[in-house]
């Protein structure tokens, strides 16, 4: 309530600053080579709160800035950061006009997630990735969480993220990575886990990961890291664009683990209709997707509207409204039959095959998401925003002898107030709070409620920048008592020549998800059974990061990092196997060496990178083991070339194999994936055609027992936008 | 030419001859135990009808005979797999344990249901169908002492008799 107060008290002082203001600047961003249009660049008045974005034309405007000298800063992703420095009188509207240079590496020099509000790149004291749009469609993928996988230092083990080892491998409980889209929290409210497909990729304008405990900030959930979907932009005017896919799965490399005559395949259209004039934006996708799987029993079909709607008043304020609803029906797999489990052919194990014993199950799983945000400038100095969300989720498994379902909902809402002082101090400062409940006769009737409040400081201090924050949560399960988590965060950023360093060390929690806390049922014949005393998981962690521009056309991002982890939430055994209860168990090290390496060796068309995270892990139980489901090298190498209008490329990833895993027998066969993927894309206009061969040398491997990994898939995508 | 331009293709080389290796590969049901397997490996053979309400039959070790029915829970490992079943009359199984001495490896039969966390209700849902033993052996559970000691030892085979289970209370008669 202290946040909230301080807030409006901040709003109230800021009307006088307001009338201030007089000036405003106007003008086109255009490419430097060909002169078109840049749509999406962030055009922002230095020091200040004030930012804008181009349109389709190219165009921005920016009003009520401070009459004197104004340091106007442009910013796009594949292009050289551009500023202008205009002295402005009271009542003053002057044209600005920018052209952009081409860089050979996107580098985004604005991001929005890591302070939660629009900070430079080189200010950040935590590690964070950006994958642009452009990166997003050159992988022609197919949902997001496919574009996030191949990012340096996060990887997906059975459908759940890992950012530098954060989460293992929990069957999709619990994740350690919160999930946010446009800002927005949007974790599922019984198991904690993420969608990833609630938003269709092709809406998706960048991906903002941050590394390492964000808890400062976004309290739990955030404990490994935060990703970020951030959606396109409504560009003024009517416009279209239309998204088709189709596909085809490899065969298995030998004959004898065949499962069906014909080959499997994959299709999917989106198509989205948007209208925007300068004070409203209306934008609408629908589509589908079918996918016949490239296993036996994996079939799915996803079925998907979102809906956007912005409405600027005024220059200095924008309401936005979000909702999407998505329905996925899926067979599922589960695990491979091993020997006697299916017409197993004499062999020890069909990875393709699925164990009989779960033929038929399948599960619906529903969700509908809904966020209103208000953001407001007003002053050069303020800004603040409000927001409220509420995402539903409603499943059914379908499977023997009995099949599971639940509804659960997650509400949240949230205030913030970012104030940039005159020594260019920037403070953040806002309350949040959430309410998750679910209905489940796996997981029981039970809510859970978090209030927090929180700020940070940035601020100059000779030749560094400084960062300095904290957040407490309070906590509540089924209206019980209060318990209370504090998250600081503490780092700098000292820049030097070519080189800036950055430091960080910062408190991260995970509060117990309603399901690991409830859970009551039955697997593999053992009873799972609840644990309503679970506490929240916690962890310190440090940071050492470079980054550093070797040359015109080297650029690396470096970074060791540290975590020690205790009461860590893991599924375990009963002695004697007779049930399984989630417990606070583990101690935990964490710590390792995340590389990213950027070059364009022979011409600024071909770019090349080299990702690499080393693992070290610890669990300190007793007797004192690696943790489970985390590999100790992770190398992505990639490269592309870009000709006329067709670009060629391609990714590759190695995976060392685990030291460890868990609840399952160490028969399991395992390989270290080698994983290759080439693309080619085609740009014409509004026409852009993609080809992409994920795993194209058709690798056969599993990064989890029994579940078979996806073997070569062959697609192409094709885009019209009008 | 060709020399320089061989350091540009190294990488892709590089990347598609290790590419092209490994991956998991078609395995023949295996007969004796796996190369670097600790454990105990062996052949059931299966007797009469396989019940109805089968959930499953493990096979677990345990260091030495139980005292009592509180001792039934120390077997290894921990969490066992269930053996194909319906297979055929005689498959072939392993079972990872530790270094040590066991007493008794057992065939555990499950029915379906779910045991209550103070296996109240384990008799009803748990029968001995058959263990190990050596061929000396005359005794009611069982002499036959298995030694592992860092690889897998072969040739524990078992018979499963669906036709002579039983329940643990054969073993510990309730008083």
């Amino acid at each position: 309530m202290r946040g909230v107060a301080l807030v409006l008290a901040l709003v109230a002082c800021a009307a006088p600053l307001a009338a201030q203001v007089s000036a405003t600047v106007y003008g086109t961003v255009r490419d430097s080579t060909t002169a078109a249009p840049v749509e999406g660049a962030r055009v922002t008045v230095a020091g200040s709160s004030l930012e804008a974005t181009t349109d389709a034309a190219g165009h921005f405007i920016l009003k009520r800035i401070a009459a004197g000298t104004t340091v106007v800063q442009v910013n796009r992703l594949g292009y050289r950061a551009h500023a202008d420095t205009l002295t402005l009188a009271s009542g003053d509207s002057v044209r600005v006009n920018v052209s952009l240079a081409a860089s050979a590496y996107g580098l985004e020099p604005v991001i929005v997630t890591a302070g939660k509000r629009s900070q430079l790149l080189d200010h950040v004291v935590a590690s964070v990735v950006v994958l642009s749009d452009s990166d997003i469609a050159r992988r022609a993928v197919q949902t997001a969480d496919e574009a996030v996988d191949k990012a340096p230092g996060v990887q997906f083990l059975g459908g759940q993220v890992n950012v530098r080892g954060s989460s293992g491998f929990v069957q999709g409980l619990g994740a350690r990575v919160l999930l946010l889209v446009d800002g927005v929290p949007a974790n599922q409210g019984d198991r904690g886990g993420i969608d990833w497909d609630m938003i269709p990729v092709d809406q998706v304008e960048r991906v903002e990961i941050v590394k390492g405990a964000g808890s400062s900030l976004y309290g739990s959930a955030a404990l490994g890291g935060v990703v970020n979907l951030i959606t396109r932009e409504i560009p003024s005017g009517v416009h279209a664009r239309v998204r088709t896919i189709g596909g085809t799965y490899a065969d298995p490399p030998y004959p004898i683990w065949r499962f069906r005559d014909s080959r499997g395949g994959l299709g999917g259209l989106d198509v989205t209709g948007s209208y925007g004039t300068d004070a409203l934006r209306l934008g609408l996708t629908a589509g589908g997707r079918h996918s016949d799987g490239y296993r036996q029993q994996d079939r799915s079909d996803t079925w998907e509207l979102v809906g956007r709607g912005d409405w600027l008043p005024s220059a200095a304020t924008r309401v936005r409204v979000t909702g999407s609803w998505e329905s996925h029906q899926y067979q599922v797999p589960l695990l491979w039959c091993e020997r006697g489990t299916c017409d197993d052919a004499g062999q020890a194990y069909q990875p393709f095959k699925i164990d009989t014993s779960i033929a038929g199950a399948y599960t619906r799983s529903d969700k509908g998401f809904f966020a209103a945000t208000v953001e407001h400038t007003a002053s050069p100095q303020l800004s603040w925003l409000a927001r409220g969300s509420l995402l539903r989720t409603a499943f059914r498994d379908i499977r023997r002898p009995v099949g599971d379902s639940g509804v659960a909902n997650r509400a949240g809402f949230e205030l913030r107030g970012v104030v940039h002082r005159s020594d260019e101090r920037v403070v953040t400062i806002g309350g949040e709070g959430a309410r998750s409940d679910v209905a489940s006769d796996v997981f029981g009737n039970h809510s859970h409620t978090e209030f927090a409040a929180y700020a940070e400081s940035e601020q100059p201090l000779g030749s560094l920048r400084t960062t300095v924050g904290a957040r407490i949560d309070y906590i509540a399960v089924d209206g019980g008592a209060l318990s209370a988590v504090i998250s600081p965060r503490l780092g700098a950023v000292l820049a030097r020549g070519r080189f800036i360093w950055r430091a960080s060390a910062g408190r991260g929690f995970r509060a117990p998800s309603l399901a690991e806390r409830f859970v009551s049922t039955s697997a593999a014949g053992l009873s799972v059974v609840p644990n309503p005393a679970l506490i929240p998981e916690t962890e310190w962690s440090f940071e050492l990061g470079n980054a550093a521009q070797l040359s015109s056309r080297v650029h690396s991002d470096a970074a060791l990092f540290w975590t020690e982890a205790r009461d860590l939430i893991e599924p375990t055994i009963e002695p004697g196997g007779v049930q399984i209860q989630f417990q606070n168990v583990q101690r935990a090290r964490i710590a390792g060496l995340d590389l990213a390496l950027y070059a364009a060796p022979f011409t600024p068309r071909f770019t090349t990178w080299l990702a690499y995270t080393f693992l070290y892990t610890r669990d300190d139980t007793v007797p004192t083991r690696p943790l489970a489901f985390r590999p100790k090298h992770l190398v992505t190498l990639g490269a592309d070339y870009r000709w006329w209008h067709i670009t060629l490329g391609g990714d590759f990833r190695f995976m060392s194999r685990y030291d460890r895993v868990e609840l399952y027998p160490p028969t399991d066969p395992q390989v270290a994936p080698k994983v290759l993927d080439v693309r080619a894309e085609y740009r014409a206009g509004a026409l852009r055609m993609a080809l992409l061969a994920q795993n194209a040398l058709n690798y056969v491997y599993n990064l989890v027992p029994r579940e078979l990994a996806p073997v070569r898939t062959v697609s192409v995508t094709a885009t019209w936008t009008y | 030419m060709r020399r320089r331009a061989f350091p540009q293709i190294a990488p892709v080389l590089l990347v598609l001859a290790t590419g092209c290796n490994g991956g998991l590969e078609q395995i023949a049901a295996p007969t004796t135990c796996p190369r670097a397997f600790v454990g105990i490996c062996g052949t059931v053979t299966f007797r009469g009808r396989v019940p109805d309400s089968t959930a499953g039959v493990y096979v677990v070790a345990y260091s030495t005979f139980p005292r009592g029915p509180n001792e039934l829970l120390t077997f290894l490992p921990v969490l066992p797999q269930p053996l194909p079943l319906p297979g055929d009359s005689t498959t072939f199984y392993s079972v990872p344990l530790p270094n040590g001495h066991y007493e008794w490896v057992v065939a555990a039969w499950r029915k379906q249901g779910v045991l209550a966390p103070d296996f109240s209700n384990a008799d009803s849902l748990l029968q001995e169908a058959g263990f190990y033993r050596d061929g000396a052996d005359t005794t009611a559970h069982g002499t036959g002492i298995v030694r592992v000691n860092g690889t897998g030892t072969d040739g524990i085979n078992i018979i499963v008799d669906f036709n002579a289970m039983h329940p643990i209370s054969y073993y510990f008669p309730q008083p």
